[in-house]
């Protein structure tokens, strides 16, 4: 039992106080509105830390910001156009308390971003980025990361993770930095033995039964591999559809992005790169007006087949990750879990 | 975490002047461009039925097919329509301006398959742009097989590549044919839809590779002939137009159900056009 | 507003937005409720799902009247005759509610007898709507337990606006659809504030909560709260402050938050009016096309930059929290206004907010218990609240209305000021659309807003176009007997053949040049959803 380790809950906050020394700190905190959130922790002892609660935003915005320059130019003349790096440099980063959709919707965002080729502004912050886990004891009311099978506990893909056992959380290793973290604060950190591994699949399974929802995701996908979604369910949403985006948006795996000219002076810009979603008639509208997607009837078709087909059937895996936000914020009640339970219920 | 060092300038253009704009009809023009890095510019090659994505300045970028042969290098020709704000602002340069341009990006067309096969072109408008390249390189190439190249304007007036298709026409073992939607004073030649000149050319459909770009109600009537002839699917092949941001695989708008029109395109056979739901083949 | 305060005493929603949910049948008539208010649309599609039926009384095929049970396509500017006959018809087959007419209505004979001299087969000629269509609407809404009726400019932007509202209380209390939960009369407000300002007397004839200037008590109550000597006459409603020409009875104007340039019917007036004005001041977060105008324009702060309260369609007072300092030069509103009353001679000096919430719930009685300490940490508070126990109102009028007894005010059909004639055979209809906000002066900012909608459009019927041989994308030219617009047409059947519907977001298409300054006798609220035009295609440059 050499990777497992007992940290004691009273050593948290003096070990977060060490990490943050050398590390720009990001945790879920409870600000003055009741609002729980991954934030950037400025002053320790003045913050909540809110392990209790899922936070309200994932991590996307912390390697994928909402908007951000790519890079700014420089047009004095008709003749002269240049372009130059933006500055901006990423700090290293600990994320600390991410659950386990979360940490898999990162390890999707490696794919997106750099599979096909590397984004360097990504790259960069991923490589200075240090993850921290916290595995899932209780499931929220709209989570079903047990369909998309990436929770509520997790064995991959963490630098450190830890889990909830009442007075001390059991920490496990994946990647060297947690090998480095650990390594670094020895005296924090007590070798696990086997009645605190016993516990923690106890845990597991324990939160394992307490899904209040019931997705059938894998139902779901097959019939729309079989192409056997019909049509009705399609326009059914998209007419329900606000087109208001925050599904998109809110989505810890949905990268999709536009990119557009900000002019800043006279002679000069910045190329701007900004959230966008497959949902919006204009992602795919081309100039002259023509667009190759049916927005009234098919506008939302897209969302769910890149995440429960053409992402299934490249990876075998969705690439949805259970975190159930969507289900909170859209109000026209277009969520996938809906999209899902009408695909399952559907006689076909 | 162990990874591959960063493209850092995946998406930072070079600049690129243009050299010469040629007017092709009152919607294209032809932009004639280099790299001002003249050391870039000599190494730069790309393949037919690639694409650039072209900065002009406070307009972002876009997408634009090339539409000359690497055969000839030195310089790069994209021909554009006017069709949106970059477009526009694109028309309104001139011999000296600057752009921006980042690539060679995309899936060109599969030029060692076409060797040794007869080739049938079939363009509109624009579409002769993408397959431009692909014909100059084969003639440069010295193709040994039979070429038609059937193009298919709205009126006399629009026919664009004027001098590419008087030199095509002048070409041993090439046959090239123009029609037009309407006629005007002056024009002697066909009228009609591009599928009305089929008739006019003798088609072996198990030698033959169709080529085949252009709006989407010409795509769709091209296919249904060539279906009529026999081409199978996997010889006939085309390119897609979407809407695109980064032309790297990232951004998700030229998505086409599981592929990128950027990365598994632009150029498809229609075999594999037709394991998707594509709007442009569907009536 | 006037509609509802005759008739109920109180103009407002009856109900909270999350009542509707519940309710069996859903009368939505002159609202596109998608797209102008998605909160309440997806109530109303929620309450679709647990079985309920909605009735869509619009002009135009609208997504709400796409998915409705019951789609009655009027004729624009028909409404009281449809409504009216739908009581004719409730009467006929007895679903009227006698007991709620008998102790918490007046006039009811008043009604009545008006009703008794409909002639229904007349009722659909001039509607356009089949009787059969009208009968089952009028069965479904009358034998429904729990029913609401959503409104929105649809209804109000008539010369007989203030009778359309009438009608639709009329309708509401033969059937007893007041008074309880999930159900009620609803007018759905534009903005996210207007009600606040409605009910801070942004009005002629009112101080704070709806005490009128000329009734001495109240006005009294006012004079002693801020010791001065208050105009004993209402004030101009906007149509007589914008649109007084080279004669109006202004000399300077101060606007805060408005683009009249854009938004007002009439806008060569509007223009003329203020260009008229010895000084024009104008407060706004962006330079609008009527702060272009003005002598002198104060930057004002975002909602971002600000503390303080919004009163929302559902009387729903919020709290909104300063997240950023003011940008630049700007100042809050308060600000501005203190500053300036204080230049004035007036000295005024609110420390905060807070402090201005406190004299509020002190005169204005529907807000007497909201101070700032129970409107933080909430989702707010429903006027009325009497006092710092009450703990607000989520439905009004239960046991008794505002006024007392609910009046029955008989509304008689009043054609629109201008119908299509052989000079201007089109009918133009004036809305908006989900991705623009009012006059986009902040929506158009967003790059993304104007991807999705960068332009106006003007939807045209299929056959229209084919007559006028305009495709979708064409433009056209639409004039009226005040102005021209030159705009890219849609084919849609979305519209009926022989209307034509559009949007005023956009300043390089002016709708409100086209459009009549003809305005309702009670509110003065002007008819923006009705005037003649012609089309004529612009030929290719």
């Amino acid at each position: 039992m050499t990777d497992k380790y007992i940290l004691k809950k009273d050593h948290l906050l003096p070990l977060l106080r060490k990490l943050k020394k050398n590390h720009r700190l990001i945790a879920p905190l409870r600000n003055r509105h009741g609002d729980t959130l991954f934030t950037e922790i400025d002053q320790l002892d003045d913050v909540r830390l809110d392990l209790a609660n899922q936070p309200q935003n994932s991590l996307k915005q912390f390697f994928f910001p909402q908007q951000e320059v790519l890079f700014t130019y420089r047009n004095p003349g008709p003749d002269s156009y240049h372009f130059e790096p933006a500055a901006g440099e990423s700090p290293p980063s600990l994320y600390f308390g991410v659950r386990p959709c979360d940490l898999s919707a990162v390890l999707y965002m490696d794919v997106v971003f750099l599979k096909n080729a590397r984004d360097p502004h990504y790259l960069h912050r991923r490589r200075n980025s240090i993850l921290v886990g916290l595995n899932c004891n209780g499931p929220f009311a709209n989570c079903f990361c047990n369909a998309t099978r990436n929770g509520p506990f997790v064995d991959f893909g963490f630098d450190l993770q830890l889990t909830d056992l009442g007075d001390r959380f059991l920490v496990e290793l994946d990647r060297s930095r947690g090998q480095e973290i650990i390594s670094a604060w020895r005296q924090f950190f007590a070798a696990a033995d086997d009645k605190d591994v016993k516990a923690q699949y106890q845990a597991f399974l324990e939160a394992r039964g307490k899904f209040s929802l019931q997705v059938h995701l894998d139902l779901a996908a097959r019939r729309l591999a079989d192409d056997q979604v019909s049509e009705s369910v399609w326009h059914e949403l998209s007419m329900r559809c606000q087109d208001c985006g925050g599904c998109a948006y809110i989505c810890p795996t949905c990268t999709c992005f536009s990119i557009r000219d900000r002019q800043t002076s006279e002679s000069g810009g910045e190329r701007i790169r900004n959230w966008d979603a497959c949902t919006f008639s204009g992602f795919t509208r081309m100039a002259g007006d023509h667009n190759p997607v049916d927005r009234q009837m098919r506008g939302i078709e897209k969302r769910f087949r890149h995440k429960l087909q053409f992402d299934m059937k490249k990876d075998n895996r969705p690439s949805c990750v259970g975190c159930g936000r969507c289900v909170n914020i859209c109000f026209g009640g277009t969520d996938i879990v809906r999209f899902i339970n009408m695909t399952c219920c559907e006689n076909t | 975490m162990t990874m591959p060092s960063p493209d850092k300038d995946l998406y930072r253009p070079r600049p690129a002047e243009i050299r010469e704009v040629i007017v092709e009809n009152s919607q294209i023009k032809t932009f004639v461009l280099a790299f001002a890095d003249r050391e870039y510019n000599a190494s730069f090659t790309y393949q037919p039925g690639q694409f650039m994505m072209v900065s002009v300045p406070h307009c972002g970028e876009a997408p634009i097919s090339i539409s000359s042969t690497p055969a000839k290098s030195g310089t790069i020709h994209l021909s554009v329509r006017r069709a949106g704000r970059l477009t526009a602002a694109l028309h309104d340069m001139r011999q000296g301006d600057a752009v921006g341009l980042r690539g060679p990006y995309g899936r060109p067309f599969p030029m060692t398959d076409l060797l040794g096969r007869d080739l049938l072109f079939v363009a509109g408008g624009i579409g002769l742009a993408p397959l431009r390249s692909v014909i100059n390189t084969c003639l440069a190439a010295g193709h040994d097989r039979r070429i038609t190249i059937l193009y298919g304007s709205r009126t006399p007036a629009d026919i664009a590549f004027k001098g590419d298709l008087a030199t095509w026409g002048q070409t041993a073992g090439v046959s090239c044919l123009l029609t037009v939607d309407r006629t005007e004073p002056g024009w002697a030649g066909e009228v009609g839809l591009v599928t009305g000149l089929f008739a006019r050319c003798a088609l072996d459909p198990d030698e033959t590779t169709a080529l085949v770009c252009g709006p989407p109600m010409m795509i769709r009537a091209v296919l249904a002939q060539l279906a009529e002839r026999g081409v199978a699917d996997g010889n006939i092949i085309t390119t897609m137009e979407r809407h695109m941001s980064c032309g790297v695989g990232i951004c998700r708008h030229c998505h086409m159900d599981e592929k990128l029109v950027c990365q598994d395109g632009p150029v498809f056979t229609l075999a594999e056009l037709k394991q998707l739901k594509v709007m442009e083949l569907q009536g | 507003m006037a509609g509802l305060a005759t008739t109920f005493g109180s103009g407002a929603m009856t109900n909270s937005i999350n009542e509707i949910e519940n309710a069996q049948v859903m009368l939505v008539i002159g609202s596109n409720t998608s797209e102008a208010h998605p909160q309440v649309a997806r109530r109303i599609f929620s309450a679709m799902d647990r079985g309920a039926r909605l009735i869509v009384i619009d002009p135009r095929r609208t997504l709400m009247a796409g998915r409705a049970d019951i789609h009655l396509a009027i004729r624009p500017g028909t409404d009281i005759p449809l409504l009216n006959a739908m009581m004719r018809i409730i009467l006929d087959e007895n679903l009227a509610d006698d007991l709620f007419i008998e102790m918490r209505t007046e006039n009811f004979y008043g009604l009545r007898d008006m009703l008794f001299r409909i002639d229904l087969d007349e009722t659909a000629r001039i509607t356009g709507v089949d009787l059969a269509r009208i009968r089952a609407a009028a069965q479904l809404y009358g034998r429904a337990q729990k029913a609401v009726i959503c409104y929105c400019l649809g209804i109000t932007q008539h010369v007989c606006g203030t009778a359309n509202v009438q009608a639709i209380a009329n309708l509401a209390m033969l059937t007893g659809h007041v008074e309880k939960e999930d159900t009620g009369v609803d007018p759905l407000r534009g903005q996210n504030n207007v009600q606040g300002a409605c009910d801070m007397g942004a009005l002629p004839n009112v101080f704070p909560s709806y005490q009128q200037v000329d009734i001495d008590d109240f006005r009294e109550k006012f004079e002693r709260a801020w010791n001065v000597s208050l105009p004993v006459q209402p004030g101009l409603t906007l149509m007589e402050m914008t649109h007084g020409g080279k004669n109006g009875p202004l000399r300077a104007m101060f606007i805060m938050g408005e683009n009249p340039m854009l938004s007002d019917p009439g806008i060569a007036t509007v223009g003329e009016t203020l260009d008229n004005l010895e000084f024009l001041l104008v407060a706004d977060i962006f330079l609008t096309e009527t702060a272009a105008r003005a002598h002198v324009v104060l930057p004002a702060a975002s909602f971002a930059e600000k503390t303080g309260t919004f009163t929302n369609s559902e009387r729903r007072v919020q709290m909104v929290r300063r997240v950023i300092p003011p940008l630049g030069q700007s100042r809050t509103d308060a600000d501005i206004i203190m500053e300036l009353s204080s230049r004035l001679g007036y000295a005024m000096d609110y420390e905060s907010p807070a402090e201005i919430m406190e004299e509020i719930a002190m005169l204005a009685p529907i807000y007497g218990g909201m101070q700032h300490d129970r409107l933080e940490n909430s989702w707010g508070l429903q006027w009325p609240c009497w006092d710092r126990g009450h703990p607000g109102t989520p439905f009004l009028h239960k046991y008794y209305f505002t006024r007392g007894k609910g009046r029955f005010i008989p509304a008689v059909h009043e054609p629109p000021a201008e119908l299509p004639d052989d000079d201007y055979p089109f009918l133009l209809i004036t809305g908006r659309i989900y991705h623009q906000y009012h006059t986009g002066t902040m929506s158009r900012r967003s790059p993304l807003l104007s991807r999705e909608a960068g332009e106006a459009l003007l939807q045209l019927h299929p056959d229209d176009g084919r007559r006028l041989g305009v495709r979708s994308g064409d433009v056209v030219r639409m004039r009226s007997r005040r102005g021209e617009v030159q705009v890219k047409a849609q084919l849609t059947d979305v519209v009926k053949a022989g209307e034509v519907y559009t949007t005023f977001h956009f300043s390089e298409m002016p709708v409100n040049v086209l459009t009549i300054s003809a305005r309702d006798h009670f509110s003065q609220c002007p008819e923006y959803k009705i005037c003649a035009v012609h089309l004529a295609k612009v030929c290719d440059p």
